[in-house]
């Protein structure tokens, strides 16, 4: 260090010249488009989000030994759990007509959530190096994740049906299995949403992470996975408002098709579409607000 | 002294980069706590209940203004912490300033010598992400596949995840990606400087040919030969500060003498010429003529 003292702006210059520039026909550097343009760049950027989720599919459990086996072999051992736990030792299981084929869904499809959230959020942090490397919409990032868990949800998916199918009481296949699909979709849009919302908060203050997973835990209890809601709460206002819970009726309506061969209410549908819709809208404005920020160290 | 000969006429044509009223100042944590002068306040005290270390503010960039214009190759020089880098992470658009702002006249390219992109991918997998962030079309990327993997010189371990990757290797990756487009304004930290004699050789044809082609170029180097045999402009920063933009001769040579003050321990006489150098220091000033702006 030459000295200890720091020289203040520049009161001991020679002169000052003075330039003048238009700053027609320039880019602002680093500067957040407009929500429109926003939107019309992540479109254009549809190879990468696409070639991105495909990619990392495969690498996904690359570090473990079994591989991609353990997107299968995680909800089984969990459900396997949640079956000692809850319908052997605690007999939650009463009242619910084929407990087991409850719970598989259940469990199956809150860890396709789950997973999608987690991931979604970590993707700022996760892809740091692109993100500084690149100057590209950073929602492609959250979204490519999205992405990704839906192609991998497809091996587990048929696995939670095959299970299903396996347990008795067996259950016909009818039409209504078709319906699974806007439903997943819609938990999709839904998960997106969240992961947008969740990964700007989380670039923002890392402590949210920690915070994730409790979150995540209390959402799983409050969601009908293992028990039905009706036998725990008397109250019908109360009941009313936990069963807006947009992951209880992702539950419902799949349960209802799958399993009691029931046609889904509409207000299912309803509820679970302005969750859906309601929380990408709101994901993607919150996030692109932040368009800026990402890069940072 | 400070660069007559690159004196831009009143009227500016086309400038590439526009750096106006740019400053930086990081927030980072200290250990030399006693020292600081209380900023007391609550955020502060919650800092000391949780055991974390007291931020401090650190200007790494003070206020500056810079205008490049087309055809510039504009070389920067500093000791280590001199805002080199700093100031191309806000050209880049990597980090935002907090003070002013940077035009450009399309997005600045930037070949760094960071880590691994994505270090569970391949790196051939990686070579598309990258192009496909770019912007890139499938079709241009297959066209220039060869090429990255070739300028890499990765060859077979081109199929190896980045992560089991030498640091050179990836940086080397790195190069070749963001090389593989010809963008108008082109940044290069130290890229140069990585690598085995034979990359360093493919790299600095790559490199004449981007700076053929590009409207303007910043090149960081320690190295002063470097920066004399590429640049048409240098700056010299020093500790946030701009002392001066000129000629490459004569900044290189004035900052050559500046080190061996310093590293002979002469601080008086390095800081007298560090002040002289400031002194004579014609700063400049934009003025923008506001219009429109068009969006990124």
């Amino acid at each position: 260090m030459v000295d200890g003292v720091k020289d203040e702006a520049s009161p001991d210059v020679a002169g000052v010249r003075v330039v003048p520039v238009s700053t027609q026909g320039l880019l602002r550097i680093g500067a957040r488009p407009g929500l429109a343009e926003y939107l019309r760049q992540i479109w254009r950027h549809r190879a990468f989000i696409v070639y991105d989720a495909r990619a990392r599919v495969s690498s996904g459990n690359r570090r473990d030994r079994l591989g991609s086996a353990w997107m299968i072999l995680n909800p089984v051992l969990n459900g396997l759990t949640y079956y000692l736990i809850f319908g052997l030792l605690l007999n939650t299981s009463k009242g619910i007509e084929n407990f087991i084929g409850y719970l598989i869904i259940g469990v199956f499809l809150f860890q396709l959530s789950a997973r999608a959230i987690t991931n979604g959020a970590r993707s700022m942090q996760v892809n740091k190096a692109v993100i500084q490397a690149f100057n590209f919409p950073r929602a492609t990032l959250p979204i490519s994740v999205n992405v990704r868990e839906i192609l991998a949800s497809v091996p587990v998916l048929i696995t939670m049906l095959i299970l299903v199918l396996l347990f008795p009481p067996t259950e016909d296949i009818t039409w209504r299995w078709v319906l699974l699909i806007p439903a997943l979709f819609l938990q999709s849009v839904f998960n997106l949403g969240v992961g947008l919302i969740l990964a700007r908060m989380i670039s923002r203050i890392n402590d949210i992470t920690h915070l994730l997973g409790f979150g995540l835990r209390v959402w799983m209890y409050a969601s009908a996975v293992f028990f039905s809601y009706e036998r725990f709460i008397d109250h019908p206002r109360l009941l009313a408002i936990v069963e807006l819970n947009p992951l209880f009726n992702v539950l419902d309506i799949v349960r209802d098709c799958v399993l009691y061969a029931t046609l889904p209410s509409w207000e299912s549908w309803a509820i679970l579409s302005v969750w859906a819709f309601g929380m990408l809208a709101l994901g993607i404005v919150f996030f692109w607000k932040g368009e800026e920020s990402y890069g940072r160290e | 002294m400070a660069g007559s000969k690159y004196r831009h006429s009143d009227g500016v044509t086309r400038p590439t980069v526009v750096v106006r009223d740019v400053s930086m100042r990081y927030h980072v944590p200290s250990t030399e706590a006693q020292h600081v002068p209380g900023r007391g306040g609550p955020s502060s005290l919650a800092r000391k209940v949780l055991g974390r270390a007291p931020l401090v503010p650190v200007d790494a960039l003070n206020r500056l203004s810079l205008v490049a214009e087309h055809g510039e190759s504009i070389g920067i020089v500093g000791r280590n912490g001199s805002g080199k880098s700093t100031l191309m992470r806000l050209i880049s658009g990597q980090s935002r300033p907090t003070g002013g702002a940077v035009y450009a006249s399309s997005v600045p390219v930037m070949l760094g010598v960071n880590a691994a992109l994505v270090p569970e991918l391949s790196g051939d997998h990686n070579i598309v992400l990258g192009c496909l962030a770019m912007g890139l079309t499938r079709a241009e990327i297959d066209d220039k596949f060869a090429s990255i993997v070739d300028l890499s010189g990765l060859e077979k371990a081109i199929h190896l995840p980045m992560r089991s990757y030498s640091s050179g290797m990836s940086s080397r990756l790195r190069f070749a990606i963001a090389a593989s487009v010809d963008p108008e304004i082109l940044l290069i930290d130290e890229a140069l400087n990585t690598g085995d004699a034979q990359f360093r050789e493919r790299s600095k044809e790559r490199m004449d040919e981007l700076r053929a082609k590009a409207g303007s170029v910043f090149l960081v180097s320690h190295s002063l030969s470097t920066i004399k045999e590429m640049c048409t402009r240098t700056l010299w920063l020093d500790r946030g500060d701009l002392l001066m933009d000129g000629d490459p001769e004569s900044v290189t040579q004035a900052y050559l003498e500046y080190t061996r003050h310093l590293t002979k321990g002469n601080n008086e006489t390095a800081a007298r010429l560090r002040d002289e150098a400031r002194g004579s220091l014609t700063v400049t000033e934009v003025e923008a003529r506001e219009s429109r702006r068009r969006r990124a």
